[in-house]
Order: C-alpha cells, then structure tokens, then sequence
C-alpha cells in the first residue's frame, strides 16, 4: 500500500468518525436554545474544556505555518513558544472577573459583555456594533485561512487523487454538517478527538526527526555549520519584535470570540481553572516542537525559497514516510494531526461567528430557539461564501487575513479595561477602537506591517489604550 | 480570599507569581546579549536558546500555579465589584 492509498483510507475513516461523533452528540442536546447549542448548555468538564481550547488555539498555522517561519528565521523562532504561553498568561486579566458575571447574566457571545457594560451610556449600541463588526471580519478571514490550508493538506495527504478544491469543499461540507448537527457539544468532542491526534502526530515526528539527525546538539552543530545566522544572537530588531509578538499574540488572543465563549461553556470555575492550568503547558509540547521541527530542517533541505519554506513540514513527513510500512502510518497519523488543527480550529470559528452574527449583528435575543436556527443559517451562508473566495483566492483578500490580530488587538480595552476599570465611558472606547483600527489597517493596507519591529496593531493598541484612558479621564465618569 | 472579605496570602501569591513571570519573559529575549558575541551548545541548543526555553518552562509552571491559586467563583459577582 503507498502512503497516498493509506492516506485516503485514513481519512475517510477519520471523517466517518467526525460525523459518528455530531449524530451522539445531536441526541445528547438538551433543548434548542442558543445557550445549549453554541456553549453545549455550559456543561464543559475538564478533559473536554481542555481539549477544545487546545485543539483551538493550534490552528494549522501553528503546524504547518510554524515550522517554515522557524525554517526561515531559524532559533530566534522560538519566540513563538513564548508568545503562545503569553495568550494563558493574559487570561488572568479577564476570565476570574468575566467568568462570574457571564454566568450570573447567562452571557452567550463576547457582545453580551459590551452591551451590560455598557446598556444605558451614550455610544454604548455602537461600541457594541464596531466590537461585533471588527470579530466578524477577524473570524470570517481565519475561517478563509483554515478552509485554503484544509485543501492544501488533503492534497498532500491523498498524493493529489483528492485536489485542492474538493478538499476545500469536502471538508467544508463535513464540518458545516456536525457543527449544525450538533453545535459547540460536536465541535468540542471533535476538538478533543482532534487534540489527541495532533499531540500523537507531533510527538512522535520530533523523536523521529532528532534521531535521525544524530540528536539535539548535533542537529544545533549541523545548522551552525550551514546557516550561521540562524543560530546567532538576534538584533535589536528582532528582539523588539519578539517583545511585540509577545504583546500582539498575548492580548489579541485572549479577545478570540471561540476563546470567549469557552471560558462561558465551562460547567464551573474549578473546570476552567484546570483547563487553563493544564493549558500553560501546551505551548512546549506544541510551539517549541514544530519550532525545533523548522530549524532541524534547515540542513536537511537547504536552499529553499521564501514560499517554498511553508512546505518544509510536508517535506520532512515525505522523507520520513519513506522508511517503510511504520514510519509511514506514523506519517499519515502526522498529517492527519495536522488536517484535525486546522478543521478544529475551522469549526470553533464557524460557530462563534455564526453566534456573533445572529445575537450581535442582528440583535437577536440570546435565549430563544430562533436564533439558534437564524445562527445555523448565518453558519451555512458564512461556509458557502468562504469555500467560493478559498477556492478563488486573490492577492488582496489573503493580505487581509494579516490584520486578523491587528483587528483583534483593539477590542482588548471594551474587554480588559472595561473589566478592571470603572471610569471607563462607552463613547470614548468607541472613539479609541476606530483609532487604533485605522491606523492599524491604514498603516498595513499601505504596507507597513511594523515600525521599529513593533507590529502596528500594538502601536494602535497603545493610541487606542491612551484615548480610552484620557478621554475618560477628561470626561465625567458614567454613573 | 480571607473570611471578612479581604485579600488573603493566595491573592499575594498569585502577585509575586506574575512579578517573577514578567522577568522571566524579560530575560527570555536576548536583548542583553551582544549579537556579535560567540554562541555556545548548552543542553544541545544554542546558549540563548536554552535560556529562552529555561525561562518558559519557568513561565509555564509558575502560571499553571497561578491558575490553581486564582480564587474566582460562578456566584454572582457583589454589587461593589463590577459596574453591570
């Protein structure tokens, strides 16, 4: 059997089990409200919590995106490990203080936040829009992302018998049905199923990988010898980028919508609190090997360009599949990982979006089974329009998905400043949130995506903070 | 949190938990470091790579720590906390 045979097997059993999964858990739902379907009525344990947060914050940048920017930037890439732990770190400053008022108030999107903070103050409607607004582009450019990356995978995986764009529409269809199947109770077992996959994939590849290159120290002395910059002390620069990655990916990460929405899906604090310390770890089992995975590349496939460095982890898998019958079920189990990141994470955004859309966007109350059904709805038109602009993607679309965390970033003062601070006005929090945008998006639509290092969404983050703070300052407190 | 309300020594815990883990952060960038300067292997990684990854071992144990010590529950919150 070749690798491409056996890849097709695996993964027509892989999604048989996906769909086996949606059905028990569309018999296991309590009622149709929109609480049960997008927070799996707030019943999250531990084990599933944790898995779900997992399998979402790794999407399938993290395993295939990752191991080419280690590839091309060598050592100082493991920045990456830090900049995952930060997102865990920052959480301390919303979950002990939204968690409880989520729960008291039966929270069911991150607008319902906005809106209680902010019900009866001037510009406090329009906040909430703008919020709702800037997540909604955030995830429909994410869900653009994993929907390219999906076609990609199964391209690779299947040797080309499943192309580009049946895989984008396949897998599409698949999760669009067992997340209208069975919402967030679907889409986090999956996740869980989905976690398991990637830290079995993973694992296994770097034992392999350091084995096969003589060990650690030697795979170091083998870069060092064909690359010497990728194991040289990094410049200013690219330590006040490091220092900015921290800051982008730890703050605009703890504002994911599907993040959000966990925190108020876990069946009690102690879960949460659990999860989340358990969460502290994943960036070294996860960040830390891909990373490692990159730069052990770097001698094995020297010379590849800038485009061609994403593809360093199929490469790796090829040459490591090729040893025999073993390391080639161990192959695929790595590709399949790989497929589970990026279709969890696809999944979790699809139905925060399809809940921002219904409950945000339309105003649709958050507690009637309508808007669980006006959700699914938003959900199909969302995957319909995503799979036509993935299959047809255009230069200027894809330069949009580089503002996801730009955007991202400056929704944190409606949530972290709002949460710890009380002066903080509606109307001033508006005002920042359009600075900070449109010198985020004016700066990298005009192709500046950094100054000095530092991203532009943190300078923005950094105007919208000071026009929060001194506008409130300045103004009379909210009564 | 103590029985009449107040901070107890978990809360202070949790404070110089975040100290430390804001200096770990700090010294995981190699921004001391002349970029000129010869690199050694520690632990099979370059020197400053093994610093960075000693310094988010750090990071990871002491915020999984933090997370088991943060005292927050699913009561509603008390009328002098949150404005909502």
């Amino acid at each position: 059997m070749s690798f491409e045979q056996l890849g097709l097997v695996a993964l027509g059993l892989y999604l048989i089990a996906l769909v086996t999964v949606a059905e028990v858990a569309r018999r296991a739902r309590l009622d149709r409200t929109p609480a049960d379907h997008f927070l799996a009525a707030r019943h999250l344990g531990t084990f599933v919590l944790f898995l779900t947060l997992y399998a979402t914050a790794y999407s399938g940048n993290s395993l295939l995106g990752y191991p080419g920017e280690a590839y091309r930037r060598g050592f100082s890439w493991i920045m990456a490990t830090g900049f995952m732990m930060a997102i865990v770190v920052v959480f301390h400053a919303l979950v002990p203080k939204l968690r409880p008022i989520a729960v008291a108030r039966g929270f069911v999107t991150p607008g319902d936040w906005v809106r209680a903070r902010f019900a009866h103050e001037r510009g406090g409607a329009a906040l909430r829009g703008a919020v709702a607004v800037l997540m909604s582009v955030a995830l429909a450019n994410f869900l653009l992302a994993q929907l390219a990356a999906m076609g990609v995978v199964t391209q690779e995986i299947t040797g080309g018998a499943i192309p580009y764009a049946a895989g984008v529409v396949g897998l599409a269809g698949v999760i669009l049905l067992y997340e209208t199947l069975g919402g967030l109770r679907a889409v986090a077992w999956t996740d869980a199923a989905q976690g398991l996959l990637m830290l079995a994939g993973l694992g296994t590849l770097l034992v392999w990988l350091l084995d096969a290159s003589g060990g650690l120290a030697e795979t170091t002395r083998a870069i060092a010898a064909r690359r010497p910059a990728a194991v040289a002390v990094p410049d200013a620069r690219e330590c006040a980028n490091w220092a900015s990655s921290i800051v982008l990916l730890g703050f605009a990460s703890v504002v994911y919508p599907q993040a959000i929405q966990r925190i108020y899906a876990a069946q009690s604090a102690a879960t949460l609190r659990r999860s989340l310390a358990l969460m502290s770890f994943m960036p070294l089992a996860t960040t830390l090997v891909v990373t490692l995975i990159g730069v052990a590349a770097i001698p094995r496939l020297d010379g590849l360009g800038l485009v061609e460095a994403d593809s360093v982890m199929p490469r790796v898998l090829r040459e490591w599949s090729a040893g025999g019958f073993v390391t080639m079920g161990l192959g695929v189990l790595v590709f399949l990982g790989a497929l589970a990141a990026i279709m969890s994470t696809a999944d979790s955004v699809l139905l925060s979006l399809s809940s921002v859309i219904a409950v945000d966007l339309l105003s649709r109350p958050d507690d009637a089974p309508e808007t669980t059904r006006l959700g699914k709805r938003a959900a199909v038109v969302c995957m319909v329009a995503a799979v036509i602009l993935a299959l047809a993607p255009r230069v200027t679309l894809w330069r949009l998905i580089e503002l996801k965390m730009e955007l991202l970033i400056q929704c944190v003062p409606a949530f972290l400043l709002a949460l710890h601070w009380r002066r903080l006005r509606a109307d001033v929090t508006l005002l920042g949130l359009l600075v900070g945008t449109a010198f985020a998006v004016g700066a990298t639509l005009s192709g500046t995506s950094r100054l000095g290092g530092v991203h532009v969404g943190v300078i923005g983050l950094g105007m919208n903070g000071m026009v929060c703070v001194l506008g409130s300052l300045a103004g009379r407190a909210p009564r | 949190m103590k029985a009449d309300g107040s901070p107890g020594r978990g809360r202070a815990g949790v404070r110089g938990i975040f100290a430390a883990i804001v200096v770990l952060y700090a010294l995981s960038i190699p921004w001391y470091r002349d970029p000129a300067q010869d690199v050694r292997i520690w632990l099979g990684l370059p020197d400053w790579v093994a610093v960075a990854v000693g310094c988010y071992v750090g990071v990871a144990v002491l915020n999984a720590l933090a997370w088991l010590l943060t005292d927050f529950h699913d009561e509603a919150p008390s009328g002098d906390e949150e404005r909502p």
